[in-house]
């Protein structure tokens, strides 16, 4: 029967051309919707490695006519006043690239005969405990840490998994960037730009209280106690500008700050999947109105092979069959050419995105193309064969 | 062989009920070639119909090979269609899209027969109405003639008992008709097939063993 049915189809690969055809776009524009969301998914489930809940970032201008000892004291009594609020757990400073900022601060360098690419993060020594970032290895640096000889230095594990894959541990390790480091501690993922930002080499050190040189910090993050953004936010305004008898202070909630930065991806995502849900629609009223003509075209040929003595099962079963056989020689076809992409590596997207993406693709188009071809095929089966043949 | 007893059939729709077939009895021995003749419209063909278990009587009861028919499943009714009875129609039924012997090969599609038992099965058929060299043409290359001597091959290659052709030279001119009507009378003589036809030529009808009249639905002859 199978054969019976493949030289059929075969015989009729034009009518069935457009079939193929709309299959296989399907597939094409399904795999790579699928790959992208399944790879931003991913990204977006793997851990940002700090805390941002309950969490406000400030901006403040200090003034210029004051020294960097100053400015470090001026900051230290902020912290103090800050820190004594009754809803604030804690504070730190940073600058100028903050969490979810857009900002990116990017230097390369060469250790031990490796050239080292690394995006940087300055912050005080609190920020290890106001983000609660997550450590592998040793510690946020501490206050003792700024005293050393080198500049205490936290770097991400993808900076380790880069750069020292085959080093058990890199605390303790001195290297030249920008001056001399040592690392003391390593964060687990950091994404500090959206959660569906990649896993890139980070660098974490101090600036100015520890190089006495340097801008100084011009931002702040503050953890608040949990529903307590509200009323604590007037209160920290007012002793900002108490303290730097400045009014340029802006405050923000670092989540929706975090739902902003995830807008870039997030947006287009949902598009490409409405539009991909659209698409699905499309084919399925497609298939309907395709597997209809052709079953009433075909009135005389189902009337025949009931009088031959095939029963309404096996009617059914031949429509759906076609119509499947059709829908494979397209997916195989469409997933010859996807898997190409990871094989080749046209992109720099793991290939096991594509290849869910491929097996997704698959799955949801045989689904529709099941679900679509056994109605029209079961009113082909509950044709009368006398009926259908004395039309003819 | 054939026994129709009592036979009506009534088609109704919300305000009219019309009758194919008014108490049909009709009684057909094995290895009989009987046609039935009558004007248009008189049931002839839902006799047939109702014969091969295509159409189902309103009531009255039809046996086939001495079993009668009522309480089969459609399971039961295709098997027996498929395995009983070959079917030749006016205007050919070929498939368009399949190869003269693929189309031959259809009926043991619903039968477990193996691909190549199928395909000399088919081949053989094709042989016995003189169309071995045709095997490979897909039927708009074919003569009229050419595609009822394929639907006589498909109704013959599962070796059927009974074959009910309507009309099946109806479509044909005399000379052709004449070859078709040899192949069955061929049939029926060589193989002892039980051949129940329906037609509108007398000259056709004259050389059967047995003919019937049907009128408005009910036996006049």
């Amino acid at each position: 029967m199978f054969r019976h049915l493949l030289k059929l189809m075969w015989n009729k690969r034009r009518a069935n051309s457009m079939i193929f055809l709309e299959i296989l776009l399907a597939f094409v524009v399904l795999f790579g919707v699928f790959a992208f969301v399944f790879y931003n998914m991913d990204r977006y489930r793997s851990p940002l490695g700090f805390n941002y809940e309950q969490t406000i970032g400030i901006r403040m201008d200090f003034d210029d006519e004051l020294d960097s000892l100053a400015v470090i004291e001026l900051q230290n009594r902020i912290h103090r006043e800050m820190i004594a609020m009754p809803n604030v757990e804690a504070a730190s400073f940073i600058g100028p690239v903050n969490p979810f900022g857009g900002n990116t601060w990017q230097t390369g360098t060469e250790v031990n005969g490796q050239q080292i690419r690394t995006q940087m993060l300055f912050a005080d020594y609190r920020f290890g405990e106001t983000a609660e970032v997550t450590m592998t290895d040793g510690h946020w640096f501490t206050e003792d840490d700024m005293k050393g000889k080198y500049i205490p230095t936290v770097v991400n594990a993808e900076f380790k998994r880069r750069y020292f894959p085959d080093v058990e541990s890199i605390v303790d390790s001195v290297f030249d960037i920008n001056g001399e480091h040592i690392v003391v501690g390593v964060t687990g993922d950091f994404k500090y730009k959206s959660n569906f930002a990649e896993n890139f080499p980070l660098t974490f050190y101090p600036q100015m209280e520890r190089l006495g040189e340097g801008d100084p910090y011009e931002m702040m993050v503050v953890r608040l106690r949990p529903n307590t953004m509200a009323e604590t936010e007037e209160d920290i305004f007012n002793l900002l500008v108490d303290n730097t008898k400045n009014t340029e202070v802006v405050i923000w909630s670092m989540a929706k700050d975090r739902n902003k930065a995830n807008r870039p991806v997030m947006i287009p995502m949902v598009i490409l999947l409405v539009i991909s849900g659209f698409l699905l629609i499309n084919i399925a009223l497609g298939l309907f109105g395709v597997l209809f003509t052709q079953i009433n075209r075909r009135r005389a040929e189902i009337g025949l092979r009931k009088a031959m003595g095939a029963t309404s099962g096996q009617v059914t079963l031949q429509f759906v069959l076609e119509i499947l056989i059709v829908t494979v020689m397209a997916l195989l076809l469409g997933a010859f050419f996807a898997v190409q992409v990871p094989l080749l590596e046209l992109t720099p997207i793991p290939g096991k995105f594509f290849y869910y993406g491929i097996l997704a693709a698959v799955t949801i188009i045989a689904v529709i193309v099941l679900l679509c071809s056994f109605l029209p095929s079961r009113q082909a089966a509950g044709m009368h064969p006398a009926n259908v043949l004395h039309e003819e | 062989m054939i026994e129709i007893q009592n036979v009506t059939k009534a088609y109704r729709t919300d305000t009219i009920e019309t009758i194919a077939l008014h108490n049909m009895n009709l009684s057909v021995p094995s290895g009989e070639f009987l046609s039935i003749m009558g004007p248009s419209g008189c049931g002839k063909s839902t006799l047939l119909n109702i014969m091969g278990l295509i159409d189902e009587p309103t009531e009255g009861t039809v046996s086939l090979a001495g079993k009668p028919i009522t309480g089969y499943n459609g399971k039961q009714i295709a098997r027996f269609r498929n395995e009983q009875l070959g079917f030749i129609f006016q205007s050919f039924h070929l498939i368009n899209d399949l190869s003269v012997v693929d189309n031959v090969e259809l009926p043991l599609l619903y039968r477990k027969v193996g691909g190549k038992e199928r395909r000399r099965l088919a081949l053989e058929a094709l042989a016995h109405v003189g169309l071995s060299n045709r095997a490979t043409h897909f039927p708009n290359q074919l003569s009229g003639g050419q595609k009822q001597r394929v639907a006589i091959a498909r109704a013959i290659v599962g070796r059927p008992n009974i074959i009910l052709a309507d009309e099946p030279t109806g479509n044909l001119d005399s000379h052709m008709g004449d070859e078709i009507m040899d192949i069955l009378l061929k049939l029926n003589a060589e193989l002892g097939t039980t051949i129940v036809m329906v037609t509108h030529d007398e000259r056709m009808a004259k050389k059967t063993h047995r003919l019937v009249r049907l009128s408005d639905g009910e036996r006049v002859s």
